[in-house]
């Protein structure tokens, strides 16, 4: 047992060296390390003040996750309302949406719904300003009927194009999408 | 004779009172950053369809993407709101344009539903500036017109938002990025070709208009006893 403790506390060091947030290897330790008494270093439960310095990480993992145990408790009695008290600016909802996180539209993978249906063309919404319009595909064609949600790898948020002789462009109202196939649902 | 003055009055007090408020109707609860955000009205056109006079309206360009500034659509939209429900107050009437084919049964219905009008049909010429000869002398054009789209199915300029002004009727309107938005009395920059968006316009307007109806008869009622009592 101490064993295995110690090769989890060395490897514990070697990441606080290296710096790097291996929140799961940490979490491992603290599993292991309740049993013990104030053995291995950066112990988070009771051990006496005078007996441990935590390193520069281990403080700053504590302090997180002590912050984080709080908010969650205070999100889970106050309930929603107080999250959405806090003002978020424009700037912060924008920056932190899925739409500037995700980057160029190209070649991303996204969810889209099904809005409406007309014979085979499937016009699809996944998020965007405009929605994409596919071809019913040949497999499990029955299945995309309207709320069905389907997986999208995504070319292009809005089909424009300048063309000769043209003051601005002329858009298609349209974005551009290739069917992947309906969304598995997840086996529970 | 003393009845007549009063209700004169009383009239009077109806009219003039919700002038003196800023926001009379309380319209600022009925939406937020957050409710405008989720409802993609920040979402502009690409680059190259953007109009000149809207790049005071963006916040910048994203991946050839403009972004218009939501601070700045929620001034706007909180006067515009607040234009509709004084004019909707005053008994005015109100007509929903919009030439966009895909919310043309949302925003029918919609008119329906506030008890106004709406034409999202082909627009005939003469309907503004000819009405006399059209409908009939003595026809009452409408006191507001709204656009939940300022342009028409060929990418240009409704031709009711020139009429509108040569009528002076005020016009309240929701210009993307590559609209024209200099002729608009209350123009409010946003996102006029997303479902979530239009559908969150059309709410908006529904309850402003029901609303600004409801204080009336509330104050109908108020003012009315009040000049009996007196």
């Amino acid at each position: 047992m101490s064993a295995l403790c110690k090769a989890v506390c060395v490897s514990k060091r070697a990441a606080e060296l290296a710096r790097i947030p291996c929140r799961s290897l940490l979490g491992f330790t603290k599993h292991y390390s309740s049993g013990e008494t104030g053995e291995t270093p950066g112990n988070e439960e009771g051990t006496p003040p005078a007996e441990k310095r935590l390193g520069g990480f281990a403080a700053a993992f504590e302090l997180h996750s002590d912050l984080q145990q709080k908010h969650d408790i205070a999100a889970a009695t106050v309930g929603k309302t107080a999250s959405s008290k806090k003002k978020q600016s424009f700037a912060y909802l924008l920056k932190h949406s899925p739409l500037v996180q995700m980057g160029t539209a190209k070649d991303k993978v996204a969810v889209g719904k099904i809005f409406h249906i007309v014979n085979d063309d499937l016009y699809i919404d996944f998020g965007g300003k405009f929605h994409c319009v596919c071809k019913r595909p040949a497999v499990d064609g029955e299945k995309y009927q309207r709320g069905s949600r389907v997986r999208l790898r995504l070319v292009d948020l809005e089909l424009t194009s300048r063309f000769l002789g043209a003051k601005t462009d002329t858009t298609l109202l349209e974005a551009d999408a290739v069917l992947l196939g309906l969304l598995e649902s997840k086996p529970k | 004779m003393a009845v007549g003055l009063l209700k004169k009055v009383g009239s009077d007090k109806i009219l003039t009172e919700p002038l003196k408020h800023p926001d009379f109707f309380h319209l600022s609860e009925l939406f937020s950053l957050k409710d405008l955000f989720d409802a993609r009205v920040h979402l502009g056109h690409k680059i190259g369809c953007r109009h000149r006079l809207m790049e005071q309206y963006l916040f910048g360009c994203r991946l050839e993407q403009d972004i218009l500034d939501l601070d700045q659509t929620m001034e706007h939209l909180q006067q515009a709101l607040n234009f509709t429900a004084h004019v909707a107050y005053r008994r005015g009437i109100i007509l929903f344009v919009s030439r966009n084919r895909q919310f043309t049964h949302l925003i029918e219905s919609m008119a329906r539903d506030c008890g106004e009008y709406a034409h999202c049909r082909y627009w005939q010429g003469g309907l503004l500036t000819n009405a006399n000869v059209q409908y009939g002398k003595g026809v009452r054009l409408p006191d507001l017109i709204v656009f939940l789209s300022t342009l028409n199915n060929v990418f240009q300029q409704h031709v009711a938002v020139r009429d509108a002004a040569k009528m002076n009727i005020p016009t309240v309107g929701i210009v993307d990025s590559n609209c024209n938005p200099s002729l608009l009395t209350y123009p409010v920059p946003g996102n006029d070709d997303s479902g979530p968006a239009v559908e969150l316009y059309c709410k908006l307007f529904r309850m402003t208009i029901n609303r600004a109806k409801d204080k009336r008869r509330q104050m109908e009622i108020l003012y009315g006893l009040k000049s009996q009592n007196d």
